[in-house]
């Protein structure tokens, strides 16, 4: 989701790269768009349409939501746990994201490092993570226990703490990343520029850094926000009967009560939630640049509604500048080393999980009493576990395939084509990673009951696949942006046609791109598990829906190994893409 | 705090910048050298050397942006070596200028005045003037992006007038400007300097825009200081091989200094001005404009050789000569009259005056 910030330079590059006169380029958009028509686009409408009682249209399913003090509770119980998530999340971000633009090299990777390894671990692993930290047997319960702090266990899982907890931790690298792109595009010598002015580092950080890190601020708490409203995984793992959220009631009434006009409708009203949430964004900040939906133009209407914001900072620096005489000189180090106290935080459930995974006990006990394989011999030689897995390959090899040749098929055309209503497009091909994943599972579910594609792997596959293209698209359009048109240009110069100049120029020069694409998007069908809840429930049992399982019933240790194996496979997805990012930055 | 009412051009005392000794080394790498400068009062200095020499590495030691290892940084005689940026007081002008691009024109330049809590009524006088000043006045309600970079290279340097330091710091200010602009604000900036009198100290590789604007030029190379003199000490009497060839063009002649007598490399008697230290092998400086050459009895007893090539570089005719003991020489002949000129394949002989030789010994 995180990806999404570069929808602006999707519209930048595009742009640029616009030859004069329309392209047959623009027809390579044409499988990819008909794609995501079909499984993104009808699903949603369908949906819109059911929630209305379709055939028989009444209202009365938005009355029961808007009368029912149940589920004005269970929106209450959303909005709540989003705010308190976004503001936490956004209070623990702030000093990382700063730190990772201003800090040594060493700090910097360190920072990274723990940003991203969570990132790329599966929602799922991290979940559990939680669930063995805050259990009553849990990692701090031990811990507390054990110094004496207190004499029995504190409930922290199943309750609010625990989700708020879970949550915060989850969505930090969405709040993180976004913020880190803006930060890193304030020029430096700016500070430097304040400084020679007179303003002391406080007050060069309240009146310049500050300010123009705003953009940053303000899309990493909106998508976050807009997350935590659809968030699913965790607060379904970690909250208790009182914490029961939007995205729970759905999945109760479609899957639970198979009521699924009721279920239609609450999730319209997520929906909306969502879309009422972007538009207001919008009004403080270029949200349909961001999402593409307008073909640029930042307005100076736009800067004018900042300036209120920035000549209040302006005051606040210059008093605190009054007062730099009398503050005691704070030395460079607190930043640098509370964000990576932070950082610590952010890396400490996913490092726990890994180190019990080797415990030789069969309960997680902390600190483990010795270690042993015996979690992975476990994992190895069960028939289900490695059903699963191989299940869970297949699906991700399909969807894999749609989602890279789709994806790149899109970004070509996005990219090098020339049609009326592209900003619609780009907004089109974004949208499956804004809106929340349970209504589009749930949308898509109703559809492919329709051709009984429901409970099948290929219909996983296809659900996959669109949640997965907008990411091959953003990764590669990327890439495209970095093709010099000159070197085509050389080639057809030098007597190649265009196919020989996309076999010999562009391929070889967008493949790196492209398997980074490919990666990433194995990695989101391979772990996910809300698709898997709606649309092969009971039918196919994927690796996260057996953890699923596993985490819900009993919470045996061997999820701990499956999970480490996540993100050993998560770390080599990093460490390919860095590989062939320093390739590419060295030829 | 500085706050003068008065314009700092009736104050000539205080400016002055001495450097001692300063040290920067990143890794194994040395940027600054054994740094070594005394700046005076009002003085217009230019640091000049190629990109990697250390300039802006020292120029970031005296604004405070960067410690030295070991050295002193003074002004008017204050040790200010470990005082922060924000405390110096100095004005510097950046490369590429960094303004707030989140503030207009006025905003920009009156944020050291908001800095330093200037009285609002105050402050709008004072940022209006200096507007006045760099006739930028009607663009104070514009943002940085909306203005040329002549412009910006403006309100760059009001920005770093407003607060009347007594020193101004630049580095590269024109770097990203194009020839005509460049020259255009060179001489702006001088006229500035005669007006303010504030020391000024300027990066520049750029060895035309340093002798055409400075009191005094440093150039330096490998982060050392090689020569600090006159411009036209810098052109004419080069301290070493590297200043002779970095400022402007010039003929390397190898030369055997044997009992006051200078011999070129056929054994040719060369005209050289006197020197003390006896029997060397030492290189003759000859600029291109200094070097005649000569045909038949008129000609001046020097190196004898043949011409290869002529270029006509519009003022000037630039020709090339090659020795009979192969050594390339370049001769600048102005295009002052449509006389006969030599062609290509001529025979002849390159000569000098005694003064415009310099002996460097290396
Ligand atoms: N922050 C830095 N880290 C490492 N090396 C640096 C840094 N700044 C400058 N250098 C090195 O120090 C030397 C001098 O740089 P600089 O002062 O910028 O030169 P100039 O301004 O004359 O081009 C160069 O070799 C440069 O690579
Ligand atoms: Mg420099």
């Amino acid at each position: 989701m995180a990806y999404t910030i570069s929808s602006t330079e999707i519209q930048k590059t595009t742009r640029a790269l616009q030859p004069a006169r329309p392209t047959p380029w623009a027809w390579l958009m044409l499988p990819g768009s008909i794609f995501l028509a079909v499984l993104f686009v009808v699903p949603l409408g369908w949906l819109l349409l059911l929630s209305f009682g379709a055939p028989d249209w009444t209202i009365a399913h938005f009355v029961r939501i808007a009368q029912n003090p149940a589920y004005i509770g269970v929106l209450r119980t959303t909005l709540q746990i989003s705010c308190v998530v976004t503001a936490l999340t956004f209070v623990l971000s702030y000093p990382i994201a700063y730190a990772l633009t201003t800090g040594g090299t060493k700090l910097r990777t360190f920072l990274l490092i723990a940003v991203v390894l969570p990132f790329f671990t599966s929602v799922l692993a991290r979940t559990f993570a939680w669930v063995v930290l805050l259990g009553r047997n849990g990692v701090i319960n031990e811990i507390l226990l054990q110094l004496g702090w207190v004499s029995q266990p504190v409930a922290l899982l199943y309750n609010r703490i625990g989700v708020i907890a879970g949550m915060t931790h989850v969505v930090m690298p969405l709040m993180i990343l976004p913020m880190l792109t803006v930060m890193s595009s304030i020029d430096q010598r700016l500070l430097r520029a304040a400084r020679a002015n007179g303003a002391s580092p406080l007050a060069a950080f309240l009146t310049v850094f500050l300010p123009l890190s705003l953009p940053g601020l303000i899309a990493g708490i909106l998508l976050v926000f807009i997350n935590c409203l659809g968030f699913y995984i965790t607060p379904a793992l970690l909250g208790g009967v009182s914490d029961v959220t939007i995205t729970m009631e759905i999945s109760a009434q479609v899957v639970g009560q198979l009521n699924w006009n009721f279920g239609a409708a609450l999730s319209t009203v997520l929906l909306v939630a969502v879309m009422a949430v972007l538009w207001l964004g919008s009004r403080f900040f270029p949200i349909e640049q961001l999402l593409g939906f307008s073909d640029d133009k930042i307005g100076l209407d736009k800067t004018a509604r900042r300036q209120m914001g920035t000549q209040w900072l302006m005051r606040i620096g210059s008093a605190a500048n009054a007062l730099d005489r009398w503050l005691p000189s704070m030395g460079g180090r607190g930043i640098p080393i509370f964000a990576s106290f932070l950082a610590v935080l952010l890396l400490l459930p996913v490092v726990i999980v890994a180190y019990l995974s080797f415990s030789a006990s069969s309960y997680f006990v902390f600190p483990v009493p010795g270690y042993s394989l015996q979690n992975y011999e476990r994992y190895f030689s069960d028939p289900l576990w490695l059903r699963a897995t191989v299940t869970s390959i297949r699906i991700a090899l399909m969807a894999t395939t749609m989602a890279t040749m789709l994806g790149a098929m899109l970004a070509f055309g996005l990219s090098r084509g020339r049609i009326r209503g592209r900003g619609a497009m780009i907004a089109l091909v974004l949208s499956p990673i804004i809106m929340p994943t349970v209504v589009v599972a749930v949308a898509t579910y109703f559809v492919l009951v329709q051709v009984g594609l429901q409970g099948t792997e290929f219909g996983l596959a296809l659900g996959h696949a669109v949640h997965a293209i907008p990411y091959v698209v953003v990764i590669v359009v990327a890439n495209l942006r970095d093709l010099n048109p000159t070197y085509e240009r050389a080639a057809r110069s030098l007597g190649a046609g265009p196919l020989a100049t996309f076999r010999t120029i562009i391929a070889p020069l967008v493949m790196p791109a492209l398997i980074v694409a490919a990666f990433l998007a194995f990695l989101i069908s391979f772990d996910d598990v809300v698709y898997v809840l709606f649309l092969g429930i009971g039918r196919i049992a994927t690796l996260p829906m057996r953890m699923w399982e596993g985490i819900t019933q009993d919470i045996n240790p061997t999820i701990a190994a499956v999970a480490t194996l996540q993100m050993v496979f998560a770390t080599i997805v990093i460490f390919v893409n860095t590989l062939l990012g320093r390739r590419k930055a060295q030829s | 705090m500085l706050m003068r009412a008065m314009p700092s051009s009736t104050d000539v005392k205080t400016g002055g910048i001495a450097l001692h000794s300063l040290q920067k080394r990143y890794g194994a790498a040395m940027a600054v050298d054994d740094v070594s400068l005394s700046v005076s009062p009002g003085e217009f200095i230019s640091l000049l050397g190629p990109s990697g020499s250390g300039k802006t590495t020292t120029l970031m030691m005296i604004a405070g942006f960067e410690m030295p290892d070991s050295g002193r940084v003074l002004l008017d005689d204050k040790d200010i070596t470990r005082l922060p940026p924000h405390r110096r007081e100095l004005g510097v002008i950046f490369q590429n200028y960094a303004l707030f691009p989140h503030m207009t024109v006025a905003e920009n330049v009156a944020y050291p005045l908001r800095m330093r809590r200037v009285p609002k009524a105050q402050l709008e006088a004072r940022v209006n003037r200096v507007l006045d000043q760099v006739h930028l006045g009607a663009f104070a309600a514009r943002r940085p992006h909306q203005l040329s970079g002549g412009q910006q290279q403006r309100v760059a340097i009001a920005r770093a007038l407003v607060f009347d330091p007594p020193v101004l710091l630049l580095d590269e200010p024109l770097g990203a400007l194009d020839k005509k602009l460049r020259q255009h604000l060179r001489n702006e900036i001088k006229t500035l300097h005669r007006d303010v009198g504030k020391t000024m100290i300027y990066v520049t590789h750029d060895q035309e825009e340093a002798l055409a604007m400075s009191d005094r030029v440093a150039v330096m190379h490998e982060g050392r200081i090689r020569q600090v003199s006159a411009p036209q000490d810098i052109y004419r009497r080069p301290a070493d091989l590297f200043v002779a060839s970095f400022v402007g063009e010039v003929n390397l002649i190898p030369a055997k200094l044997r009992s006051g007598v200078a011999h070129g490399p056929a054994d040719e008697t060369l005209a050289a001005p006197a020197w003390s230290d006896g029997d060397m092998d030492a290189t003759l400086c000859v600029r291109p404009e200094h070097l005649h050459l000569g045909t038949g009895e008129a000609a001046a007893p020097g190196i004898q050789g043949h011409v290869t090539g002529m270029t006509f570089v519009g003022d000037a005719t630039i020709v090339e000569f090659r020795s009979n003991s192969g050594l390339q020489l370049t001769s600048k002949v102005l295009n002052i009259s449509a006389g006969a000129m030599l062609g290509v394949g001529d025979n002849c002989t390159a000569s000098w005056a005694t003064n415009d030789a310099t002996i460097l010994t290396e």
